[in-house]
Order: structure tokens, then sequence, then C-alpha cells
């Protein structure tokens, strides 16, 4: 029997879903890799929901939750298959004959940004989500201006990557 | 443009790209079981409380003649029950301090934060170890000595020993124990070098930044 808490909760998250699908996106490679995440993602919202009071937005409170699970609390499960080396090999080829398209450029900086590690993605993901640097700091528990120190290293990173 | 601009802009556009899930889909999702690192490390310290509990306490019950031995090294009753009561305060003490870490352990904290707490409920499961092995090896010591000395067959035999042998038979003692005790404190280290891989990786990566 669902409670009402749990229908709540359930509304809540199938509106704002798109999130968890973005951090999912982020630091998953494939279909399979995206729902186990997806689901613990799901499942650890659950559990903190209790707490949530409602101080701050739902979404704010899904992003801290979503990042705390994908970055430390997700254990890959066996599923999960690797699939950085392909998409290591796949970007050496396509990055020879360089097309400006944007399509092509969009799909060589998604996976420039999966060849970051947890603690830049995270980074990454604050910042297309139009996150300021007082909402990243607190958010990853750093100080305000290592966030933004650790941003430019991160653009830098990246665009070392696009251009090697 | 900034890399990241271009990315922002696609990011923030593609809000229907993604299969949506329905209420339905959610209402499974919340009665699946969660596989955190967490609950595997909450099985983990439970397993081990568990396993040294068992380890110094079915001896005492099942076997005679541990309960012999344990008698001639323990002469004095008093000495022997001050000892069990103090070595259950202290298995106590670590179930206390380990409910406690594993209370404040919250996906709503901040990211470094969490990782910090995760990393104390570690540190207390690693000194519980430790204190278990530093117990195992002076038992294993002292044990053995009064196993001679009281045994009349190996005593005859002993009392012939000059007391160079007797000093090296005792350091060989120690030696091969605190081998044993490395080995098992090697296997621990590498299961939870393993499974705490990623978080140590990422908790020096944040911690990097404060300094």
């Amino acid at each position: 029997m669902n409670t009402e808490l749990e229908h709540s909760f359930v509304g809540l998250l199938e509106e704002n879903q798109n999130i968890v699908h973005k951090i999912c996106r982020l630091y998953t490679n494939n279909q399979d890799a995206h729902n186990d995440l997806f689901q613990e993602i799901t499942i650890q919202l659950w559990k903190a929901f209790p707490n949530f009071r409602g101080d701050s937005k739902f979404s704010t409170w899904m992003y801290r939750v979503g990042l705390n699970t994908a970055i430390t609390l997700y254990r890959k499960s066996k599923r999960t298959i690797h699939t950085q080396e392909f998409d290591n090999l796949q970007h050496k080829i396509k990055a020879e004959p360089y097309d400006d398209t944007e399509e092509q450029q969009l799909k060589l900086m998604y996976d420039a940004v999966h060849q970051l590690n947890d603690i830049e993605k995270a980074l990454v993901f604050l910042y297309l989500e139009d996150k300021n640097y007082a909402e990243i700091s607190e958010t990853l528990g750093i100080s305000e201006v290592n966030a933004r120190v650790k941003m430019n290293r991160v653009k830098t990173k990246l665009k070392t990557i696009l251009n090697p | 443009m900034d890399e990241l601009d271009i990315l922002k802009k696609d990011w923030q556009s593609s809000q229907k790209v993604f299969q949506q899930k329905s209420s339905k889909d959610f209402y499974i999702m919340l009665h699946k079981k969660s596989s955190s690192i967490v609950k595997t490390l909450l099985y983990i310290s439970i397993a081990e409380l568990v396993f040294w509990i068992c380890l110094n306490t079915i001896p005492l019950f099942s076997s005679d003649s541990y309960k012999e031995q344990l008698n001639m090294v323990y002469k004095n009753d008093f000495v022997f029950y001050a000892i069990t009561v103090i070595s259950y305060a202290i298995i106590l003490l670590f179930v206390y301090l380990l409910y406690q870490t594993y209370k404040t352990i919250s996906a709503t904290d901040n990211v470094k934060k969490l990782m910090e707490n995760i990393l104390k409920t570690r540190k207390i499961i690693k000194y519980y170890v430790i204190y278990n092995l530093a117990v195992g090896f002076i038992a294993m010591v002292v044990g053995s000595y009064y196993g001679i000395v009281n045994n009349p067959e190996i005593a005859t035999d002993f009392n012939n020993f000059n007391q160079a042998q007797v000093i090296i038979t005792f350091c060989l003692i120690a030696v091969f124990t605190l081998l044993f005790v490395g080995l098992i404190w090697l296997f621990y280290r590498i299961i939870y070098g393993i499974l705490l891989r990623r978080l140590n990786k990422n908790y020096k990566e944040l911690a990097k930044l404060e300094v």
C-alpha cells in the first residue's frame, strides 16, 4: 500500500527526474549503468526524504543527494561495463578529421567530460546547471575560492583533452 | 565562446531527451534494495564484531582443555573476571561508537562531509581490528609461555635448555605470531583498499583543494 509520503515523494521526483537523468548521463557510459545509478539515487533520495524540511527547493536538495550517491555511495554493479577506453578510441579517431559542426563538437565535449574524474564532473554538472560558486562550494564542502580555482583548472583540462 | 558554454546551451535545452520514468516505475524503485557503500561497510563491521566475539567466546564453552589452560594462567579468579568484563566493555564501546558514526552518515550532507563521516566509520572498524590483533598477539605469546611452563612433558625439556635457547624459543614464537597477525592485517587492508579505493581517491582530490 502506498503511503501519503510515498505519493508526495513520487510526485516531486517525477517532476524533477531530469536532474537525476543528467547526473547519470555524466557519471555513466551506457544505458544499463545509467539505470543502475538512477535506481540507487532514487533509493537514497527516498531514504533521505523524511529529513527534507522544505527549507530549500526540492531540486536543490536533489543535487546534493544525487551527487553524493554518484560520487560516494554508489557501488558500481557487476553489470556495469566500462566503455571509457572505447570512448577514448572513438575520440581519437574522430579528433583527426576535425569537423566543426555543432553536433560533432558536442559529441566531443561529452566524451571529454567523461574523461574527467568524479569531483571534476561534479563541478561541471553544477556549472552546467547554472549554479553560482556559493552553491557549488556549499554542495561540495569546499571554499568558494577553491571552487573557482578548480573550475578554471577543469576548463583548461577540457581544452587540453579537446585540442591535444 | 567557452567550450563549456556551448555544452551548457545544449545541456539546458535537452530537457526531453531522457526516457521519462513513470510514477509506477518510481514506486517499484522505492522498494528495491540499496547497494550503497555504507550498507556494505555496515555488514562488514557487524561481521567483524561477530567474528571476534565468536573467536574469543566459543573456545571458552566448547573446549575443556582451553578452560583448564585459562585456569592455569589465571590462578586468581578475580583477574580472570576483571579481564572478561573489561574486554566485553571494550566491545560494547566499539559497538556504541560505530552506531554513533553510522547515525551521522547522511546523504544530505555536503560531499566532503559525507566522505569524512564514512571514513570515520572505517577508522573505528580499523581500531577494533588493531585492538583484537594486539590482544590476540599478547594472548598467543603469554599463552604459549604458560602452556610450556605448565605442561609437564615440555617443561622437563625446557628445564634442560640454557638461557640463550629459552630466549630464542620465545623470540621464534613471537616472530611467528607477529607474522600471522601481520598476514591477517594485510588481508584486511587489501579488502578495505579495494572497497574504498574510489572514496579515498575522491576524498584526496577534495582535500587537496583545501590545502
